[in-house]
């Protein structure tokens, strides 16, 4: 017990002990504020460079959509009637003379349909941005303490 | 025991904190200072923008799925007159000279054009003009490539406040067919005119949407995408609406008519099988789109232009007397060749006289005078009630722009201006005028039963992957079943008795042929020669009118008109791959 007291008096004694103390708290919370602010700067740098890949995505599928739009118009002129009767005629085809046709009497044959230009499993076209990266700290909280509260409750 | 040093360690901490301090003091004097509200609304300025999303325009198909209306990409070109402003005095017009050099060369437009756009632009605060709309892609893009090359020109020559701008304009695969039906987006517009392109346009342009686009990259977010305008499928196939307009221009050549319309309907649903009118303007040469249309010549007078329809009328005559029961079939009527109505002579054409004849013998030998006669059988308040059950007087609400409804006079409406004389004359197609597309609605119910059907062009949209077809409509039952068997049977034995022009081997048809004087009727020679039929007999698949507006060669229906009605049914059982009746009629093997 005499050791202990003796051993705090001589440390209070030793002034600089205290003095590195205190410092070495101050460079903790100033090693704290830099980690914070590294944070910081980290994720608004992706942010940044996520926004801007954004701005370049939503440009590439416009121009994209444009090309598809042109190059289906291309195809079509290509394939439209006043440049293929001439092609037709030019590989020595004509047109048909009722007289010339020969009709064969196919049993149970059932004629197409119109046109059917649906496209199966089309949806609407929808927000490609998952909500993790839109959202609050705030709003994540709030929806996870609802969603645990929901649980909880045995709601559907 | 007091440290001598302690002085020094509190002057360095107060020089430190005092250091510290003048951080957030410099921070907050910067964030409030004049120049600090200055970069503030700079970057309030520049931090986004608010920008119109056009939805691209949706296309026009034909039913066999061919693109009739499509989208290309063109630019706008323009100038950022912020930028030009900004330079000095000595710059400015050098740069000038360098962009009207390079819209001279590249966009069709005078070096003069150029310079006066950028120096008295539109608003006297404009921060951008436009040089030139609706360039071609490999201009523009010729003119981009120019633009890029010059950033490294020694010289400092360079076209940096050149900015381009991509978006939709329409285009039209087929150039003239079908020029009457689909209408057209003129290039500097944004609205359909005419036809499909303006009946549907808030279909097919969709909503265009309006959002704000942040300049910040961190505030850049998923912008909600326009849904594209909705896809149209129309009922009528490229190549029978082509070898229609060969049909009808050929026709036109050989006769020397004016003009002429030939329409085609599914007599069972109403689908438009092909409309083909002349003249057709080239809905890809926008310089010369109104070279060959007027008022005399309207874009799609299948249901703009109406006319007096002559004889073929008889058959509406006709089936609203047999309907009623005032007439049948082997009702006799004696023609002398005259006859009165109120004590006004109505003659034959050419003052013909056919003596003692029944009812088909009317229709085969198109008798003016039994008709009239047949219609005062009938009486006026009779023949107006059904001639307004087919649709006379209407428009019959066909899914194009630019319907007329034609005129007739009613005895019921006192202002009207009708006389008793009119009975006579209505009777057989003059004194009153029809569109080409009301005549067909109104046959349709003499094919089919006697369900009249709408007529219309649309076969289905297009939305978000799913298709929504349109379904037939029954405007109205304006006769019997039995009454619509009975006069296609006289209209039929009518072309076989007479060997009429237009009939088609293996297939049996009925139709009338109609030639109509055109006002005044005493100076003038010209006529409407016209056609209208329908078959095959028994199960009518299609029903075609055809019109030539004053023929040169000769002036008959029957000789004009009909050559022209076999020739487009050839064409059609060949193309829709309907056989022969004998072979249709067969019955099923085994």
């Amino acid at each position: 017990m005499n050791n202990i007291s003796q051993f705090v008096l001589k440390y209070r004694q030793a002034s600089w002990r205290v003095q590195l103390q205190w410092l070495a708290l101050f460079v903790l919370g100033l090693v704290a504020i830099a980690l914070v602010a590294f944070g910081y700067l980290n994720i608004s740098t992706r942010t940044t460079r996520a926004g801007r890949e954004i701005q370049t995505l939503k440009d590439n599928i416009l121009i994209e959509q444009r090309e598809n739009a042109d190059l289906e118009t291309q195809l079509a002129l290509q394939i439209s009637s006043q440049k293929m009767a001439p092609r037709a005629w030019a590989l020595g085809f004509q047109p048909a003379d009722p007289a010339s046709i020969t009709y064969v009497v196919v049993p149970g044959y059932t004629p197409r349909k119109g046109i059917d230009m649906s496209v199966a499993g089309a949806q609407p076209a929808a927000q490609v941005i998952p909500p993790e990266y839109t959202q609050s700290l705030f709003d994540w909280f709030a929806e996870k303490i609802q969603s645990t509260a929901s649980v909880s409750e045995g709601l559907p | 025991m007091k440290n001598p040093h302690t002085w020094r360690y509190l002057t360095v901490q107060i020089i430190l904190a005092l250091i510290g301090l003048s951080i957030p003091a410099q921070i907050f004097h910067l964030q409030h200072s004049a120049e600090a509200k200055a970069i503030l609304d700079a970057v309030y300025r520049y931090n986004g923008w608010e920008e119109t999303f056009y939805p691209k325009r949706g296309d026009i198909y034909d039913s066999a799925g061919h693109l009739l209306a499509g989208n290309q990409t063109v630019y706008e070109v323009g100038v950022d007159l912020t930028a030009l402003n900004a330079l000095d005095e000595n710059a400015r017009p050098a740069q000038e000279n360098n962009i009207a050099l390079a819209a001279q060369l590249y966009l069709d437009m005078t070096y003069n054009e150029a310079i006066e756009k950028m120096k008295n632009p539109p608003y006297p605060d404009s921060t951008y003009v436009v040089l030139a709309d609706n360039v071609a892609e490999d201009k523009a893009l010729e003119l981009k490539d120019l633009k890029e090359k010059s950033l490294y020109e020694p010289s400092g020559h360079n076209l940096n406040q050149l900015g381009f701008k991509a978006h939709y304009q329409r285009s039209y695969t087929e150039n003239s067919l079908a020029a009457n039906i689909l209408g057209r987006v003129p290039p500097q517009d944004k609205a359909g005119h005419s036809g499909v392109e303006e009946k549907y346009n808030s279909l097919l342009a969709g909503t265009p949407l309006t959002v704000w686009v942040p300049a910040d990259p961190i505030l850049a977010r998923d912008l909600p995408t326009p849904p594209v305008g909705t896809t149209l499928i129309l009922t009528f196939n490229r190549d029978v609406q082509a070898a229609t307009e060969e049909v009808l221009d050929d026709a036109i050549n050989n006769t020397g008519a004016v003009s002429g319309t030939i329409v085609i309907m599914d007599p069972k649903t109403g689908e438009i099988l092909a409309m083909a009118t002349s003249p057709r303007p080239n809905l890809s040469d926008d310089a010369h789109y109104g070279d060959t249309l007027s008022v005399e010549h309207p874009l799609n007078p299948a249901i703009s232009k109406d006319y007096e329809p002559g004889s073929v009328f008889k058959i509406l005559t006709m089936a609203a007397a047999l309907d009623k029961g005032v007439v049948k079939p082997d009702t006799t009527y004696f023609d002398n060749g005259i006859i009165l109505i109120n004590n006004i002579p109505i003659r034959n054409w050419n003052n013909t006289v056919w003596g003692l004849q029944d009812m088909t013998g009317c229709l085969q030998h198109s008798i003016n005078t039994c008709l009239a006669w047949v219609a005062t059988q009938l009486g006026k308040d009779d023949f107006y009630n059904y001639l307004q059950k087919f649709g006379i007087g209407h428009t019959t609400g066909i899914d194009l722009a630019g319907e007329t409804p034609g005129q007739m006079r009613l005895p019921m409406l006192a202002d009207s201006g009708w006389t008793p004389i009119d009975l006579g004359t209505n009777a057989f197609g003059q004194g009153l005028s029809v569109t080409p597309i009301q005549m067909v609605m109104a046959a349709s119910a003499i094919a089919n039963d006697g369900q009249m059907v709408y007529p219309h062009v649309l076969y289905a949209t297009v939305q978000d992957g799913k298709q929504k077809n349109t379904s037939s409509m029954i405007v109205a039952t304006p006769i019997r079943a039995e009454t619509a068997h009975t006069l296609n049977e006289m209209l039929a034995a009518s072309l076989e008795n007479e060997a009429s022009k237009a009939l088609v081997p293996g297939y049996r048809l009925a139709g009338k042929t109609g030639t109509a004087q055109i006002a005044p009727y005493a100076t003038n020679n010209a006529t409407n020669a016209s056609f209208i039929g329908w078959g095959p007999l028994d199960d009518p698949k299609f029903l075609v009118y055809v019109w030539l507006e004053k023929p040169q060669a000769d002036i008959w229906g029957s000789t004009v008109a009909a050559p022209v009605f076999k020739q487009v049914v050839e064409k059609l059982v060949v193309l829709m791959g309907i056989p022969p009746d004998n072979i249709r009629l067969q019955p099923a093997g085994p």
